[in-house]
């Protein structure tokens, strides 16, 4: 399989000289097409910054980041707008909706702003509404549905315009159990059916299951990487659970 | 430490300060400028025949009245900054600081920046006081100087009553800083747009419409009943029909909204009622317009009452099309998908649209005092010039003694006397008489003195030599006629078509004396003064002497010049002795009246500069109140934009795109409640100035005209940008 982004000796720093805040400290891994991949960590371990720098939102202090070739941290600012665009999809936690516009407005504007022809859109529309399960809601307005339903929309919205790489920073993390899981097999669908490549940033372990590879990030390095194999996802979930407390408990973290 | 906090809060947010910066200048620049008129210190030469007491406290009253105006905009201000600022105080509460504090650092800082907008209120002060200097000067015709004096009573006035305000609304503020809960401070930014309440307004808007048409309908039945008569030109005609067809068309449109309820929208029963208005408005204010024209008899009140469903009707075309204003767009986005799907053209209209249906009636109001706004700045200088220009006309004479025989049904009861009295008390009080001539005027037809029909009024006559001796006090050249020749005399408001008209249609006129010709120089137009010619005519026959002695005089007049001005007291005092030999009301016979320049002079221009003066203060006041309610309208929900425009730049739109897309929701926003507003204040004032048209032209001229619609525009066009771009920079800064 082909490598479709590659991230090399990433550095992120906060802060002035004499206080400096190291975010990311070494960070090199791979992500091959098609893949699923989750990363895990505790809060200020540095995945929402990796997500930030690997998403152009934010810039690295040192180190590339590749994307099908095209190095992201030598683009011009410029350049970077279109380039999202072009090969990012984004699914936020809290939907990232705009409650001013309809659901399946909500999804036409990422359309219409990657220029697609406005006799298509609404083909389109009906087609990933029909596949994500959204199509009896596509008049209502954000408020008026569920946070699952919100979730999917957005989902629909980042994936309409087949980006070469989708983003979820916690897509569960507001949702209820019930909901969660049918996001998430609505993701993973998402990643076999129509073979997207999802990175997922992620705390919640149930939710770090459904993916095919996880990396473990903690205090701005890579702790360690899990691969799920031919495993169910109950093992899979009991060895990320295994990592999680190998991770937290440490002695020194007790004392 | 507080003191330090304070000063450096208010220097870092000095930005968010810009809009309340902006109006206290405004305000305070408006308030120090007018109000230095009636400073004791403002002493303009105006020459000693004026009364200036009675223009300086006039002042102060249509200021103060005005002023509650301004108090309303600076609580509306605070109120905006309060809300901005809640999270900055959610947090000091958290860290423990009292609530009682807090409110007291708000209160000092805003009072810094109040002070800062009176210092520079003041400056700007002087400099537009200026401008009112100017005027005033005009108004009573001396040439203008420039006098660069800083009034400390007006300075002190306007510094105690924005201290006096701000420590009103500074209490209050405080007292709801230390009611409001901490949680619900915190999470004020957070709050989303208000749940889509059911907004009653439009509802009670539609009744009272309703309620409107059904008396305009009936009073159309009832006035064409009383009043319509077959013979009337057909104009005439169309408006009775008018009257009673379209109030009809818009009820019936209504019940037909009832019978289909189940079927049609409550929209499909406004589309129709706004069309309905339009033709409303012009039936109603055709009504006034022919009336004028043709002299309808119409019944007391009638007019007035046009004039109220009229402005009705306006009104209530403002609010339905602003109400529709979304659906109109939804509309419109719903059938060009080519249009709803270009670039960011969804965002755009879900913002504009969403804004447009929570904030209709807000928009309503601002649309009819922006309508009111410009209404007052056009129609003040026009009106004030048609005093001005009438005054001229009034005035011609140190005293002008005239009858009237409107109200006289017996010839023997006709004016006959000589008016001594007044030769007598100008005597008495040494005052010199340059000339007096005392005339008659005539009916060229005896039998003309019953027709009483206000637009078949008929022509009076003066003998030649009487309208030579009036054109001699006049300083005009004297004129001759030819034997059994006539000419005519033209009032200043008298139309050139006018004119030509009469003349082809009276080449010779019969007269009780014989017929005779119309001389060679037919007509004469020097201004004369109205009192020279018969009630509802514009135009005198000027006839040789031996034909007048053959005619019947109805009116009997006396105009007399002194050499010196007579003095204020004086003219007061002989119009009293006339009014007791003439008393006013009477219910037959002649009607007399006495008119004097010193009075008339006097009132007429401290009066006018007053009403000008409240009118222009008025006007640009309300003006700043809408563009503050517009610009804080959009700053007030800055939070909910800042996230949905991160939203946008997340999904990958680049900053120019997003300032592009800002810039336009700001001019739609401030755009179509303007544009609205422009549209139909130029209706009202098309047809203020097209009913008015023979004063304008005849009193004003229309370069003064254009001019001043030109500085209303200027003047508009600068506070739209001040706020404008405050807004634009807030708004930039908020969202980024």
């Amino acid at each position: 399989m082909n490598t479709i982004l590659k991230l090399e000796h990433i550095q992120k720093y906060y802060g002035n000289e004499g206080n400096i805040t190291r975010a990311i400290k070494d960070i090199s891994f791979s992500v091959k097409v098609g893949e699923f991949l989750g990363i895990m960590g505790a809060s200020g371990s540095g995945k929402t910054t990796l997500l930030n720098c690997i998403s152009t939102i934010d810039t690295v202090s040192a180190g590339h980041i590749f994307l099908e070739g095209t190095d992201v941290t030598e683009m011009k600012p410029k350049s970077l707008a279109k380039f999202r665009r072009e090969n990012l999809g984004f699914v936020f936690q809290d939907f990232n909706l705009l409650d001013t516009l309809t659901i399946s407005e909500n999804i036409a504007l990422a359309l219409a702003i990657n220029k697609t022809p406005a006799w298509n859109v609404e083909h389109c529309i009906l087609d990933i509404a029909k596949k994500l399960n959204i199509s009896d809601i596509l008049n209502k307005y954000p408020y008026q549905v569920s946070g699952g339903q919100k979730q999917r929309c957005a989902c629909a919205r980042a994936i309409i315009n087949n980006p070469k790489l989708l983003l979820a920073d916690e897509p569960t993390g507001a949702l209820d159990s019930h909901c969660a899981q049918m996001l998430l097999s609505t993701i993973q669908s998402i990643n076999k059916q129509l073979g997207a490549t999802i990175l997922m940033v992620t705390h919640d372990a149930f939710t770090a299951s459904y993916a095919s590879r996880i990396l473990f990030l903690r205090d701005g390095e890579i702790f360690m990487e899990l691969r799920k194999g031919n495993d169910s996802r109950s093992d899979f979930f009991a060895k990320i659970l295994n990592v999680l407390t190998m991770m937290g408990g440490e002695q020194s973290h007790v004392c | 430490m507080y003191a330090k906090l304070i000063f450096r809060n208010a220097k870092r947010s000095i930005k968010d300060y810009l809009i309340y910066i902006v109006t206290m200048t405004i305000c305070v620049t408006l308030f120090y400028a007018f109000l230095s008129i009636s400073s004791s210190y403002y002493n303009p030469d105006i020459g000693s025949e004026y009364d200036f007491t009675l223009l300086s406290d006039g002042m102060k009253v249509a200021i103060c009245m005005i002023t509650l105006l301004l108090l309303f905009l600076i609580q509306f201000v605070n109120h905006y900054m309060l809300r901005r600022k809640q999270k900055e105080f959610a947090v000091q509460s958290i860290m423990g600081m009292e609530q009682k504090i807090i409110g007291r650092i708000f209160f000092a800082e805003t009072l810094i920046m109040g002070i800062i907008s009176i210092l520079i209120g003041i400056f700007f002060g002087i400099f537009c006081s200026q401008f009112i200097t100017a005027m005033f000067l005009t108004t009573y015709g001396k040439p203008y100087e420039i006098s660069w004096t800083l009034f400390p009573d007006t300075v002190l006035w306007t510094v105690a009553f924005f201290t006096f305000s701000f420590l009103v609304v500074g209490i209050f503020n405080t007292h709801t800083i230390q009611k409001t809960k901490i949680i619900t401070m915190l999470s004020a930014e957070k709050e989303n747009e208000p749940e889509l309440k059911k907004s009653r307004w439009i509802f009670v808007m539609v009744i009272i419409f309703e309620l409107f048409t059904v008396w305009a309908f009936i009073t159309g039945i009832i006035k064409s009943l009383f009043f319509y008569d077959s013979r009337f030109p057909i104009p005439v005609q169309l408006m009775y029909f008018g009257n009673i067809l379209f109030p009809a068309v818009t009820l019936g449109w209504s019940f037909l909204w009832l019978f289909q309820k189940k079927k049609w929208d409550f929209q499909k029963l406004l589309c129709g009622l706004l069309a309905c208005s339009v033709l409303n408005t012009f039936a109603a204010v055709s009504v006034p317009a022919l009336t004028n024209q043709y002299y309808l008899p119409l019944g007391n009140g009638t007019l007035r009452k046009y004039l109220l469903f009229a402005l009705l009707d306006l009104f209530f075309f403002i609010g339905a099309l602003i109400y529709l204003a979304s659906s109109f767009i939804v509309i419109w986005k719903e059938k060009s998908p080519e249009h709803r799907y270009k670039g960011e053209n969804l965002f755009f209209f879900g913002q504009i649209t969403s804004k447009l249906k929570t904030t209709s009636k807000t928009m309503t109001l601002i649309c009819i005092t922006l309508v009111l706004a410009i209404f007052l700045f056009i129609a003040a200088p026009i009106l004030m010039g048609w005093a001005l220009g009438f005054l001229d006309i009034h005035a011609m004479y140190d005293v002008q003694i005239f009858s009237e025989y409107n109200d006289v049904y017996d010839e023997k009861e006709l004016p006959r006397d000589n008016y001594e009295m007044v030769t007598d008390f100008l005597k008495e009080h040494d005052i010199e008489i340059a000339y007096d001539c005392t005339f008659n005027l005539y009916l060229p037809k005896k039998e003309d003195f019953s027709s009483r029909i206000k637009y078949n009024f008929p022509v009076v006559a003066i003998s030649l030599s009487d309208y030579n001796i009036i054109r001699k006090m006049l300083g005009y050249e004297q004129i001759s006629l030819g034997e059994n020749e006539f000419a005519t005399q033209w009032q200043t408001i008298a139309t050139e078509e006018e004119r030509n008209r009469f003349l082809s249609e009276h080449t010779d006129i019969l007269t009780d004396g014989g017929t005779l010709k119309i001389s060679e120089q037919p007509y004469y137009e020097e201004a004369m003064g109205e009192t020279l010619y018969n009630s509802y005519t514009d135009v005198l026959y000027i006839f040789p002497d031996n034909i007048c002695e053959k005619l019947l005089q109805v009116i009997r007049n006396r105009y007399i010049t002194t050499t010196e001005k007579i003095t204020y007291e004086n003219a007061s005092e002989l119009e009293k002795i006339f009014m007791n030999e003439y008393p006013e009301q009477i219910e037959n016979g002649a009607s007399y009246d006495i008119r004097f320049r010193t009075l008339q002079v006097n009132s007429t221009k401290a009066n006018n500069f007053v009403m000008q003066v409240a009118m222009l203060y008025g006007a640009i006041v309300l003006m700043v109140i809408c563009l503050t309610v517009l610009s804080l309208q959009q700053l007030l929900d800055a939070g909910q934009y800042k996230y949905r425009f991160s939203v946008l730049r997340k999904l990958g739109v680049e900053e120019k795109q997003i300032s592009k897309l800002i810039l336009k929701q700001l001019s739609v926003w401030f755009g179509l409640p303007i544009l609205v507003a422009i549209v139909v204040a130029a209706v009202m004032i098309g047809y203020f100035v097209q009913t008015i048209s023979a004063e304008i032209s005849a009193y004003i001229g229309f370069t003064t005209l254009l001019l001043q619609i030109g500085m209303t525009v200027g003047i508009l066009v600068l506070l739209l940008i001040c706020y404008f771009l405050s807004t634009w920079i807030i708004f930039r800064h908020s969202v980024n």
